[in-house]
């Protein structure tokens, strides 16, 4: 986890000063400024009469006396209101329903890249709902599921045009009801919360087995051991010794406080860190224990009541959590609700208090950071990604609803344009 | 023991288990005072609600009104200084809030689910067959359910309970309001309506092997069809020997009766025209399948759903029928632009189209409001979508002598809140329902309150 922190910053670092390196994937020759607006920063307030710079794919500049030269096309933004893109970190859109591999309860192998269906439409109906980024996760049947892929969502490239450059690797653990429902009816293991963790404590004793394997072997080579035999390369357990090496995200799908600690227990036992907890509708009874444990959650604003596991679930969880020190995320796990996020965090300015800018850090730089992707996108900062978002009115509202979506710089949906609304794709294409 | 009864002894004793320990922390926060909720106001006195802005629905707005309830009803609407307030009257103080009739979800399963996972807590729908047209959600109302009082948090006060939607005649809803000593005073309108559903969801198709009659929609329209003419069958057999026996001599043979049979006998009052039939469809040939089919029987029509019937909004404008519309949040075609299904209420409506909101849920039906709000941002009329909410549904339902609206001798269902209805982050305040203010407590403000305090 550590060493995710030094190479993050180091990132940060690296993106602030030198923002054109990352032109790689996008047009990037869009200059423009957006002037007279309300900003929304996330991590700088709210700026009245702001102005946004964009060059390069990058905000070059923004405040109140944002200079932009005349080359830059401008776009007046008078009585609206600018927030940088919503990220969602948990979204099953565009998998085609292959969201599970449940033929084995771990399966870290499977990769949702391979799955991922860059024409589906929804990828469009989030990018109107002035969505830019998605953690595209793989279902919850298995205990360990697959490699989440991270996208920018621009409808319309092909597919390794949306994947998000530089973003690293999330690997999707679930819990509780599901992989003990889908198994247990086909007579397997697991069948119980006790089968779910004895799964995934015998997947990374097997995982450190084939570690020591591994170092046994590399151990041998260095001694001249002839007849060192290398051990079978395994893709399943090559996945969690990444795991256990720190070198993925661990995203778990969690509903209840005693599940919330056993993940912690088996995360400490095995050595590996766990980013976030997924769903995670019971934080609010055990939040000191994610919060010093530095998990962060991803969470509905009000879902609650669809099973048992969810029964104990509050709208103040969000907010409960969030005071006591945990970093929360709003996010989707819907087609539908991933169309507008927005409200869905705002509900948390109604139960429990949250201010302006800790719904738009639920919105924005929490799912950034829970993605691992918040030092290049998540706020309004100079040399982050202009991944923009323009709105008709109070975004953190019911009827505030996005009019243009910028990512990159270049502008992906327009409300005003006649079809779909979008400059960069005309349906046929 | 089986070992699904074994769950569910356990389950049900946790349930109880919490349900007892939720029922403890009331008494121990109200040991400790400040945890308590607000006390309400008593609803034996006159009750004013003062200063407040007044969407009254039949007569605008009044900016500073004053709104009076005695008795179970509402006695005074009127500007304040324009109006009297009775001197013992408990006064609200409404400044800077707004104050508006309780709202009305028209399609939900209040009372029919209390965990959708969960199969012993429910019973949505009876899919034994698809013609169940005598079965009465009100049979099944489970009064005490955990979700009417977070649903009455956000100032529903009324709502249609339906069944699930997956038989083409599921049985007959209820009209309820969310308060209540128990299911007989909450069940307001028994068999109210009933649902007529098109959608291609009541298929039995699931595969060639497992497929039952009706697999198609054809079946399910001559399956329906069917279900009416033996109806009408049943009427005139009926009206046949009660002609013979009317028409009987002295020592003539007693003419034989014939048998009853519920099912038929349960759609009369639709034959009768007395009562709608709630349409559901989505695409457009299924609207005019249904709609035909309907119109064939002569039933009196509510359209459901259209979610996807944009190319003949105008065709439906024509039928001058009232449309329950949505759920606006149903995904459009895979060619359409974002905002098809967003922009439904306002296309209708600005063709003259009534139309009213449903939540078509039971643990959402909280955020009824927010679907209305969320169609003003794409082109429905404020006031519209307010009366959406209520007016409109209360004429739908035949309860608009009652509610809908803030009018004199109304029942005093209605709701102070904090700001704009129809946004996510108000925070409503007040709710009466026939005058009796419901204290704004649920399981979930109490699982709220029990760990904000915890050691």
């Amino acid at each position: 986890m550590l060493r995710y922190a030094i190479l993050l910053a180091g990132c940060a670092c690296a993106a602030a000063q030198q923002p054109s390196n990352f032109s790689a994937t996008h047009s990037g020759h869009n200059e423009l400024v957006i002037k007279n607006a309300t900003l929304l920063t996330t991590t700088h307030g709210r700026i009245e009469h702001g102005s946004v710079y964009v060059k390069d794919g990058k905000i070059m500049a923004f405040g109140t006396n944002a200079n932009a030269p005349a080359s830059a096309t401008v776009i007046d933004a008078e009585g609206k209101y600018v927030t940088p893109g919503i990220i969602d970190p948990h979204s099953h859109m565009a998998l085609d329903d292959d969201v599970n591999e449940a033929t084995n309860p771990v399966v870290p192998q499977m990769m949702m890249k391979d799955a991922f269906n860059y024409t589906d439409k929804a990828i469009y109906r989030a990018l109107a709902g002035g969505v830019t980024s998605s953690l595209l996760l793989h279902g919850s049947a298995d205990m360990i599921g697959g490699q989440a892929v991270v996208i920018k969502t621009k409808y319309g490239l092909d597919r390794d045009q949306m994947l998000f450059p530089g973003a690293p690797q999330s690997i999707k653990f679930a819990s509780g009801e599901n992989p003990k429902r889908v198994f247990g009816e086909k007579k397997q293991l697991p069948s119980t919360r006790m089968g779910n963790f004895e799964v995934m404590r015998d997947a990374f004793t097997q995982a450190k087995d084939y570690q020591r394997q591994w170092a046994e072997y590399d151990e041998k080579l260095k001694r001249g051991d002839k007849n060192a035999t290398m051990p079978k390369k395994d893709l399943k357990l090559e996945a969690l010794s990444q795991v256990l090496q720190g070198k993925m995200l661990v995203q778990i799908h969690c509903y209840r406080a005693d599940e919330f600690l056993t993940e912690i227990a088996i995360a400490n036992e095995f050595g590996y860190k766990i980013r976030a907890f997924h769903h995670a509708l019971e934080a609010y009874k055990v939040p000191e224990a994610l919060a010093k444990n530095g998990i962060a959650i991803a969470t509905f604003a009000d879902w609650w009541g669809y099973k048992y596991e969810a029964w104990d679930a509050i709208p103040w969880n969000a907010v409960m959590a969030m005071r006591a020190g945990v970093r929360v995320a709003i996010k989707s796990d819907s087609d539908d609700h991933m169309r507008r996020l927005n409200q869905e965090a705002a509900k948390t300015m109604r139960y429990g208090g949250a201010t302006e800018d800790e719904a738009m850090e639920m919105l924005t730089i929490n799912p950034a950071w829970i993605i691992g992707v918040d030092d290049k996108t998540g706020s309004i900062d100079t040399g982050k990604d202009a991944d923009l978002v323009l709105w008709t009115g109070y975004p953190l509202s019911t009827t505030g609803v996005p009019e243009r979506v910028w990512i990159d710089g270049d502008l992906y949906f327009d409300r005003a344009l006649p079809g779909l609304g979008m400059p960069q794709f005309q349906e046929g294409q | 023991m089986t070992k699904s009864m074994m769950r569910f002894a356990v389950t049900a004793s946790l349930l109880l288990a919490l349900a007892a320990s939720a029922q403890q922390k009331k008494t121990n926060s109200a040991a400790k005072g400040p945890a308590t909720p607000a006390a309400v106001t008593d609803p034996s006195k006159p009750i004013a609600i003062t200063g407040g802005k007044l969407l009254t629905m039949t007569h605008g707005t009044i900016e500073n009104g004053v709104l009076v309830i005695e008795n179970g009803k509402i006695t005074v609407v009127g500007a304040s200084g324009s109006v009297k307030v009775p001197a013992n009257a408990q006064v609200i103080d409404a400044k800077g809030m707004t104050v508006y009739p309780g709202l009305i979800d028209s399609e939900t399963h209040l009372g029919l689910t209390e965990i959708s996972a969960e199969k012993n807590t429910n019973d949505l729908v009876e899919s034994s067959d698809e013609i169940m047209p005598n079965m009465h959600v009100a049979d099944a109302f489970h009064a005490e359910t955990m979700l009417i009082p977070v649903a009455r948090f956000n100032g529903i006060t009324n709502a249609i309970v339906a069944p699930d939607s997956g038989d083409t005649l599921p049985g007959q809803d209820s009209f309820i309001q969310l308060a209540g000593a128990d299911a007989t005073q909450m069940l307001l309108v028994r068999d109210i309506a009933m649902p007529l559903n098109f959608t291609g969801k009541q298929r039995r198709n699931e595969s060639f092997t497992t497929a039952q009659y009706p697999q198609t929609r054809m079946g399910m329209a001559a399956q329906m069809r069917q279900a009416f003419v033996d109806a009408q069958g049943y009427v005139t057999k009926w009206d046949e020997y009660y002609k013979k026996k009317a028409a009987m001599k002295t020592g003539d043979p007693l003419p034989t009766s014939p048998p009853h049979d519920l099912k038929l006998e349960a759609l009369l009052p639709y034959l009768d025209g007395k009562k709608p039939v709630i349409v559901k469809a989505e695409e457009p040939s299924d609207v005019e399948t249904a709609y035909a089919l309907a119109q064939e029987f002569k039933l009196k029509m509510v359209l459901d759903g259209l979610t996807q019937s944009q190319s003949i909004y105008d065709k439906i404008a024509e039928w001058k029928l009232p449309v329950i519309v949505g759920s606006i949040y149903d995904a459009p075609k895979e060619w359409e632009r974002y905002d098809a299904v967003y922009k439904m209420p306002g296309e209708l409506a600005k063709r003259g189209v009534k139309i009213a909101f449903a939540s078509f849920d039971a643990h959402q039906v909280r955020n009824l409001p927010y679907a209305a709000g969320f169609a003003v941002a794409f082109g429905l009329p404020y006031d519209e979508a307010m009366k959406a909410l209520t007016l409109y549904p209360a004429q739908i339902w035949g309860v608009d002598d009652q509610l809908g609206s803030l009018d004199v001798g109304k029942t005093a269902n209605v709701v102070v809140a904090n700001g704009d209805p129809l946004d996510v982050k108000t925070d409503v305040k007040h709710v009466f329902i026939q005058g009796r203010e419901t204290p704004l407590v649920d399981r979930q403000t109490e699982l709220r309150d029990r760990y904000s305090n915890r050691q």
